[in-house]
């Protein structure tokens, strides 16, 4: 349980910080003298920032870093075969699959498509007779499924070759 | 010295076609390019790595760079960014205990005293979530002001503020606490 206000907290960080002025130092100063509490809990943050401020060392890289770097200057950046530009074609040529297949749809080209297939039973013998199976089509389902799997093709696309490298490029080199 | 109008001068060189005016800028923000990349990974290596790789690609793309900020806290973003999808592919990596090399030393008592404190406060620093703890330590790097923190992390100046001062609040709550329980196993 915390001794000391929520108020009381950041004043305290704002003295070691040194971010008050003298007027208010003094209040505080009067504060930590007239209270165990306040002065124990300044020492518990001035612990954490001669802590912080011992670990706060910039680490050199290894020597030969810069050269490092200026030799993969020519080595350009590992870039996706699924690029900008064809990820843009073959985003568009699924939409326009999925619009064609759409309108013939809805124009009935489909409706009378349907069928049976007629799978026999692969032995044949005299004594026991296997029923053969037999798997309906319906033409119009198969293209709504191609067209459904088309879209989720032009979704994917979408965020991978378009949305995602430029979001990326805005969090990586813009403000 | 390089002054910021120096600096530009060099940007400008290097859009022009200069290549080697490149090394004059990395040699000199290759420290704390590096420094932030080994805060997030913790590992030299890896730091190293992703510190080279955020210089290449800021090289590759000096023309986003719109002179709008300082080309430092441009630059330490693109590393901040390099550093963490370097973080989200990491996998940990297993040490044998073979291979590990133990030093003896004259000095052992101070220095296991040194890492105990060490020790403590990076147990408390495991307490506070990534940014919080990258937040706090940008800051006492005192290279960067809290405008530039918030601007390296991609984050709003009073959510950095706030950030960094619970954070310390956080941390001596964890190390009171830790430091206790140490007390009372003595």
């Amino acid at each position: 349980m915390k001794m000391v206000s929520q108020e009381m907290e950041d004043q305290l960080l704002r003295y070691l910080d040194g971010e008050l002025n003298a007027t208010e130092s003094k209040v505080i100063e009067r504060k930590i003298m007239m209270s165990s509490d306040v002065s124990t809990r300044l020492e518990e943050l001035r612990l954490v920032r001669s802590f912080l401020m011992n670990r706060a060392r910039v680490e050199a890289p290894s020597k030969n870093f810069t050269q490092k770097v200026m030799n993969d200057l020519d080595v350009l950046p590992a870039r996706s075969t699924a690029s900008f530009r064809n990820g843009l074609l073959i985003l568009i040529g699924s939409i326009l699959v999925s619009v064609i297949a759409l309108v013939l749809l809805s124009a009935g080209v489909f409706d009378s498509t349907t069928t049976q297939f007629v799978v026999g039973s692969p032995l044949k013998n005299n004594w026991f007779a296997f029923p053969s199976l037999r798997i309906p089509f319906n033409g119009k389902m198969f293209v709504n499924g191609i067209v459904f799997l088309n879209l989720a093709l032009a979704f994917v696309l979408l965020d991978r070759t378009v949305l995602k490298p430029l979001f990326q490029k805005r969090t990586f080199f813009e403000y | 010295m390089i002054t910021t109008e120096d600096e530009y001068a060099l940007i400008d060189k290097i859009l022009a076609g200069d290549r080697q005016a490149y090394a004059v800028l990395v040699d000199k923000y290759k420290n704390y390019a590096f420094t932030i990349a080994l805060k997030i990974l913790e590992r030299r290596p890896e730091a190293e790595e992703a510190a080279q790789d955020a210089f290449v690609k800021a090289f590759h793309h000096m023309r986003s760079f719109n002179r709008q900020a300082k080309f430092s806290t441009w630059l330490y973003r693109i590393v901040f960014n390099t550093a963490i999808s370097y973080k989200r592919k990491k996998r940990p990596v297993f040490q044998s205990i073979e291979n590990s090399i133990v030093e003896y030393s004259e000095h052992a008592d101070q220095k296991m005293e040194r890492d105990d404190k060490q020790l403590f406060v990076a147990k408390a620093m495991n307490c506070l979530n990534e940014a919080d703890r990258l937040s706090i330590q940008l800051f006492y790097l005192q290279e960067f002001s809290l405008d530039e923190v918030a601007e390296i992390l991609g984050q709003n100046l009073n959510t950095i503020k706030v950030r960094v001062h619970r954070a310390r609040q956080r941390l001596a709550d964890e190390l009171t606490k830790i430091l206790k329980q140490e007390a009372l196993t003595l």
